[in-house]
């Protein structure tokens, strides 16, 4: 199998994979960076969202051959021990039930307010109409993304 | 961030060791042997349930499953109260299947039921022998003791403990059997605040150990090709093609399918995409939601009679199979050696997939040891033990420790289902609008003939109250689903109070206030109704819709605002009230709330699961539509503030929900809703 080289929250990995192996269980089973997680494996879901130069992408509908030299940062690589304002957020809020969708939901959130730091309800709404959470946290997100940006409580 | 993560955090690294292959056997360290009083610096471990360090770390091991109902977090609170420890110095461990831990089982909103007066006692006893080891070193009268944050306190001579310096005294004190007073919940200054969940940091820092993260040395991957429908068998297989693609090791005829075993998930699903295989259909070709819902109404008898001069209203409500589609998809990790096996599985059942390991290995459940990892969802799925009987087979059949990954086609396709049902009603009002007969023939299509519908009955005083309770067998697998029957029986019956109040020319929450003989659930219906301002004026378009329930020893009721626009819902607010007794904790019991009603909406409105072929239509997300975050409405949870005996809140919350969409639904378009999920264009 071709080895790929591929940048992962700023550490070059080189990885024996073949071209047309999702992003995803390249990080999951060849890096053991299982923060990312399956939830459907089609794009329905974003429970597998990681960020590719700082852009919103759903880990499973990437291949490793099509990374290149973009660099890719999952949940593992947003904060060394939780400290990133959505993870402080998220932990303060409550968000979390079961907890399966949540890196996918951080991972959303870090992409939109790096695009806009104050986002509306309106933004959150885009940015998340493609994110199930089966458990229905939905309340919370909204929150915790809002006192994130600085914004209400 | 908080203090108390930064310590489970902490002691979460150190029982870690290292990463990556060694993470899965870390991650659950068993528990710490028996504490040595002659030893400096033990540990005092009075139960099998918690333990202080001699640091004053105090460790709770919690032996039912959080699949994210946060019972991890709400029944350490219990122990920690008790204990009279500061809950920053608490942290929560898994119990693994040690017979010591009883039998384990997390269901039907029965761990706070359950587990409520133990766990506290748990806390009580050790708290008890803690002031005895302080008691005996001030030779004072142990009843002279207090206890707060973590200390034993002698008021009178102002003398001060830690409990991390009492550890080896309370180690040596016998253990009470009588005697253990429990606090009166006016003291409580844990038990029912708000508290958040133990394992959020872990969760958003993606490291928290779902079934599917688990990787144990060796360990190969493995996923099923499953029949296409239910009862149809493999007839012929090509797996030339599947056997090349990199990665794969092997293909195996397993149980009535195909099992690819490879060296990471993305070549197994390769190789089984790349798996040509021929079924024979099976008995079941020609089954059809629609087949499935005659046989329901063949099955029908006549409502008894009503008086000629009563006002007869009579309705239908049909109900479709649902999913549980957890969000994490079943899996189980399965190491079989010889006459052992060690399981790492997301189950709601640890003692259940113990048995079941065994019964497929032939072995007594002693040799079976169960590793409970987080669990992404559950919501009834996880009591079933399918998934980890085949990844028991798998890692027997190939002598290889095995991750059975099911992808989400398989769940979708594979589960067990919350059951398809029929409902017919047929009522008698008198002279002034009351209800004098109720007859209700509820039909259920279960995979398991005989099951019937169980119910606490009718919420409502009417007279003259029937209900038949009925159904047919089905080849399709049903299992509970989040508030089981209740889910059906009481969404029905809610539709239905409500066509009678409009029958009656009355208001629907007047119509049920009048009705109901439960005060809890009146003062919840009445709260509900009174924050959603029930009664003023709306928007223009916009209407209403109220529902109640009790059940699982708590109660319910929700107003859902909603406006039909150009043949869509648009749905606006959505309150609830409840009822659970003393909310261990709020922000658990608030979030329960929340989930239910997002369950609510999109079981009223998007999702179902309906059956062609003798198979599952839907494959995924895309055809199994949930709710997501920008379709939600405003959501309020109002909790009424109690002592009394703590219920459960994971199914309690949810059966209201659709009814009361439905009903909002009936009110803004004058027309009747007799079928789930509601499409406008099919109303009549
Ligand atoms: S797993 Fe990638 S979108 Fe669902
Ligand atoms: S928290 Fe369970 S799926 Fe979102």
């Amino acid at each position: 199998m071709p080895l790929y080289k591929i940048k992962v929250n700023g550490v070059q990995r080189s990885i024996d994979a073949v071209a047309d192996m999702p992003l995803l269980w390249a990080l999951r089973d060849l890096m053991d960076l299982t923060g990312s997680k399956y939830g459907c494996g089609i794009g329905a879901c974003g429970a597998c969202t990681v960020l590719l130069d700082g852009a919103e992408t759903q880990s499973c509908q990437i291949t490793v051959g099509e990374i290149g030299h973009k660099s890719v940062t999952t949940i593992e690589g947003l904060s060394k021990d939780g400290s990133h304002p959505l993870q402080k957020a998220w932990v303060e809020q409550d968000v979390p039930q079961c907890g399966y969708c949540q890196t996918g939901q951080i991972m959303a959130a870090a992409a939109l307010l790096k695009r806009k730091p104050h986002p509306t309800d309106a933004d959150i709404d885009e940015t998340f109409a493609h994110h199930i959470c089966r458990c229905g946290t939905y309340q919370r997100i909204r929150e915790a993304v809002k006192v994130a940006a600085g914004g209400s409580k | 961030m908080s203090n108390r993560n930064d310590i489970s955090r902490r002691s979460m690294l150190k029982v870690m060791g290292g990463v990556g292959a060694s993470l899965a056997i870390g991650i659950f360290p068993t528990i710490s042997c028996a504490a040595d009083p002659k030893k400096p610096g033990v540990v005092f471990e009075p139960s099998a349930f918690v333990k202080i360090d001699p640091d004053g770390l105090v460790t709770v091991t919690i032996c039912r499953s959080d699949m994210g109902q946060g019972v991890r977090t709400s029944l350490a609170m219990l122990v920690a109260e008790e204990l009279d420890v500061d809950w920053k110095k608490v942290r929560v461990i898994q119990a693994d299947t040690s017979s010591k831990y009883g039998r384990q089982g997390t269901g039907g909103s029965s761990s706070i039921t359950g587990m409520n007066h133990s766990m506290r006692q748990v806390g009580a006893t050790a708290r008890a022998m803690l002031v005895a080891a302080a008691a005996k070193q001030w030779s004072v009268d142990p009843a002279s003791v207090k206890t707060e944050s973590g200390n034993a306190i002698h008021p009178d001579t102002g003398k001060t403990l830690a409990y991390a310096d009492l550890t080896a005294a309370a180690a040596a004190q016998p253990m009470p059997t009588t005697g253990i007073l429990l606090k009166d919940p006016s003291q409580f200054k844990i038990v029912g605040k708000p508290t958040n969940r133990v394992d959020n940091l872990d969760v958003v820092t993606g490291k928290a150990v779902y079934g599917l993260d688990v990787k144990v040395p060796g360990m190969a991957y493995a996923v099923i090709a499953r029949p296409p429908a239910f009862g149809a068998e493999l007839n012929t297989m090509d797996d030339t093609a599947a056997r090349k693609v990199p990665g794969v090791l092997d293909v195996q005829k397993f149980r009535n399918g195909v099992a690819v075993i490879a060296s990471n998930t993305w070549a197994a699903i390769s190789g089984r995409d790349a798996l040509k295989l021929d079924w024979k259909p099976g008995p079941n070709v020609d089954v059809t939601s629609k087949s499935i819902r005659e046989k329901l109404v063949a099955t029908l008898i006549d409502h008894r009679p009503v008086s000629a001069d009563a006002k007869v209203v009579e309705a239908t409500y049909d109900f479709p199979f649902l999913a549980h589609a957890t969000m994490e998809p079943m899996n189980a990790v399965a190491d079989v050696k010889g006459d052992q096996c060690t399981l790492w599985a997301p189950t709601q059942v640890p003692n259940g997939a113990q048995g079941a390991a065994a019964g497929v290995l032939g072995v007594p459940p002693a040799n079976v040891n169960v590793n409970v990892t987080l669990l992404g969802g559950g919501f009834g799925r996880r009591l079933q033990t399918d998934f980890i009987e085949e990844a028991v087979g798998l890692s027997k059949q190939t002598g290889k420790p095995i991750k059975l990954l099911w992808t989400r086609e398989d769940d979708m396709q594979n589960d067990f289902y919350r059951p398809t049902s029929h409902h017919s009603f047929k009522a008698a009002l008198d002279g002034s609008g009351n209800p004098t007969v109720w007859s209700h023939q509820a039909l259920q299509a279960s995979g398991n003939p005989g099951a019937q519908f169980r119910t606490n009955g009718l919420q409502y005083t009417i007279p003259d109250a029937q209900m038949r309770f009925g159904g047919a067998g089905v080849p399709v697998r049903t299992g509970p689903w989040r508030s089981v029957e209740h889910s059906l029986i009481n969404v029905a019956n809610e539709c239905f109070v409500d066509e009678l109040a409009r029958a009656a020319g009355k208001d629907p929450f007047e119509f049920r206030k009048a009705l109901i003989h439960d005060e809890r659930l009146k003062t919840v219906l009445v709260l509900a109704a009174e924050k959603a301002g029930w009664g003023k004026p709306l928007p223009k378009g916009h209407a209403r819709g109220i529902a109640c329930f009790s059940g699982y020893g708590s109660h319910a009721a929700h107003v859902v605002e909603l406006s039909v626009v150009n043949g869509e819902v648009k749905l606006h607010r959505v309150v609830a009230a409840v009822d659970c007794g003393l909310a261990i904790n709020p922000k658990g019991v608030e979030a329960q709330i929340q989930g239910a009603i997002t369950d609510g909406l999109s079981t009223a409105l998007r999702a179902q699961i309906t059956i062609d072929k003798g198979g599952v239509v839907q494959t995924s997300w895309t055809g199994f539509k949930w709710m997501t975050l920008d379709a939600m409405p405003v959501v309020e949870v109002h909790v009424v503030p109690s002592t009394g005996a703590s219920g459960g809140m994971g199914e309690t919350g949810y059966p209201s929900v659709p009814a009361a969409v439905a009903n909002a639904i009936a009110a803004a378009t004058g027309k009747k809703v007799r079928k789930f999920p509601i499409k406008i264009s099919e109303l009549a």
